[in-house]
């Protein structure tokens, strides 16, 4: 397969307990992507997700080997820690304290990595453009102590999009933000990811966001998670109301609980890493 | 009233101020009763007066300034010794908040002086470098050291995590990492750590002073105290205060001025 992004083939992660057993969080996963969509990641609390998802892209946390068997390979190359293809935009934004809006989207480009890879003007240029294209063209001075949950995860995101990943990872991007600035924010995903095409894996713990934005929606079930479901939703984007309340989303909707339910039935020990 | 055990309202500062000058009036207040009341002998209390009258004898007395030639030379060495203290300890510090091993090494050869009587060094210091100059820098060096290289160490591990797994995922090295994500974020805790180490060398000056005094306020305290000039000796005490006190709200002034982000953050 020559257009394959990611492969995730025979995926296991265990984590050693401390009654000496290795406690399986993730069992036998097999996943693939290949062109750009968006990919919302669903499965019980605590199901090992959010792992999984780093995985796709090399992020790993500190003194922990991922995956503890099996393999990612991002253009068929074995993928071992943090790929420059893939970029990740965390929940809690990430957002540097002591920069300003503009030299938040500007970071990156302050590591060898990115500066050696891209021009300084051409960077100033993706810059700008982003913050146009988020709408903080007017904030680019402040701090982000000054800016709203769903300003700061818009910084996030553009830091994310300068680099012009393949893969984007997203750890539950929205999920400390309220409805209705979700709702914006699943619209901006849609027309940035139009704007720049890539890879989306997305965690999420709204059905509703995955039906909403999901090209693909895959659902784990849990300890350990294996693939419950994974499916594909053709409807074009963005999505109008009448489809979203519609019959099929409901039955979507209703398909991808159930899943959950039953996984959620079988215990609920939580897993944080 | 409703106001008074509230830790989180904010005084007006003309009241902040007006309770300040307060207590310093009722501190001189309770000062002059006490040496006028006669209880005391003026061997242990000088009168207020006769401290200012010390005060501008030492600052002006047959065209010399005492005070100001001792405030130069304690000045210089509490300025000498902290320079030596931040070029050493706050990069010790930082690659022991970097590095748990790091950390291991040196933590034993420092964190037990933090509750150590560093001045119980002293005699050690004088065996070693002898009674001049040098000794005086080390020992200030090693009392105000052993705090500030802790702190900034504390200050950089109290950096979050997420911005290094965040800055490690765009690409940075381990060591840019430390210069570039932990460090500047670390700067505000580690400008406390500075002012922590420059108050503690204000506060060892007299001491490092008292062996072999030549110069200094430490010296000019001594001496007015084996002289039994009780009223010199608390003019030199108030001008070390002020002298202390002045070099720490210049660095909270810098503080502020260069770290705005953290009132904001």
């Amino acid at each position: 397969m020559s257009n394959t992004l990611i492969e995730a083939t025979h995926i296991v992660q265990e984590y050693s307990q401390p009654n000496g057993k290795a406690l399986r969080v993730l069992d036998d996963i097999n996943l693939r992507f290949d062109g750009p969509s968006i990919n919302m990641l669903l499965g019980p609390s605590g199901c090992g997700k959010s792992t999984l998802m780093k995985m796709l892209g090399g992020v790993r946390p500190w003194n922990v080997k991922t995956p503890t068997s099996g393999e990612v390979k991002i253009d068929g190359q074995r993928c071992d820690g943090p790929h420059p293809d893939a970029v990740m935009v965390f929940q809690q934004y990430a957002n540097r304290p002591d920069l300003t809006v503009r030299e938040n989207i500007m970071y990156p480009f302050r590591f060898k990595e990115w500066s050696r890879r891209v021009a300084s003007e051409e960077a100033s240029q993706r810059v700008d453009q982003l913050l146009q294209e988020v709408g903080l063209a007017d904030k680019r001075d402040q701090y982000p102590a000054q800016l709203s949950g769903g300003q700061n995860q818009r910084v996030a995101l553009a830091r994310a999009l300068v680099l012009r990943p393949k893969i984007l990872l997203m750890d539950e991007p929205f999920g400390a933000l309220d409805t209705q600035t979700r709702a914006e924010m699943q619209g901006l995903v849609i027309r940035l990811h139009a704007q720049y095409p890539c890879v989306v894996v997305s965690v999420t713990h709204d059905v509703s966001e995955a039906l909403a934005i999901g090209n693909r929606v895959i659902v784990l079930s849990t300890q350990p998670a294996r693939v419950a479901d994974d499916f594909q939703i053709h409807v074009p984007q963005p999505r109008q109301a009448a489809w979203l309340d519609g019959a099929e989303a409901r039955v979507l909707h209703e398909r991808v609980l159930s899943h959950l339910r039953a996984a959620g039935a079988r215990g609920n020990i939580r897993v944080t890493v | 009233m409703s106001n008074f055990w509230n830790p989180y309202s904010q005084l007006a500062i003309a009241q902040r101020r007006l309770l300040g000058v307060g207590s310093v009036v009722s501190v001189l207040l309770i000062w002059t009763l006490l040496s006028v009341s006669g209880l005391l002998s003026k061997n242990q209390l000088p009168s207020p007066l006769s401290v200012a009258q010390a005060m501008s004898y030492l600052a002006w007395y047959e065209g010399k300034s005492q005070l100001a030639v001792a405030t130069l030379w304690s000045v210089g060495r509490v300025g000498m010794a902290s320079l030596l203290v931040m070029v050493v300890g706050i990069p010790l510090g930082v690659l022991m908040g970097a590095s748990p091993r790091i950390n291991a090494f040196f933590s034993p050869l420092i964190d037990p002086f933090r509750s150590a009587p560093v001045a119980a060094l002293l005699p050690i210091l004088v065996m070693w470098f002898g009674i001049g100059e040098f000794m005086k820098i080390a020992f200030l060096f090693v009392g105000s050291i052993v705090y500030l290289t802790p702190l900034v160490r504390d200050a950089i591990r109290a950096v979050p995590q997420e911005y290094m797994v965040a800055a490690q995922d765009i690409g940075a090295t381990q060591w840019e990492g430390i210069t570039k994500v932990l460090v500047p974020l670390a700067m505000p805790r580690i400008m406390d750590a500075i002012i922590v180490g420059v108050s503690v060398s204000w506060t060892y000056i007299t001491v490092a002073e008292y062996v072999n005094a030549q110069e200094g306020l430490g010296q000019l305290i001594a001496n007015a105290k084996r002289l039994a000039a009780m009223d010199q000796v608390f003019a030199g005490i108030i001008v070390i205060i002020a002298v202390a006190l002045l070099t720490y709200q210049a660095l909270m002034w810098l503080k502020g001025r260069f770290f705005q982000w953290e009132a904001k953050a």
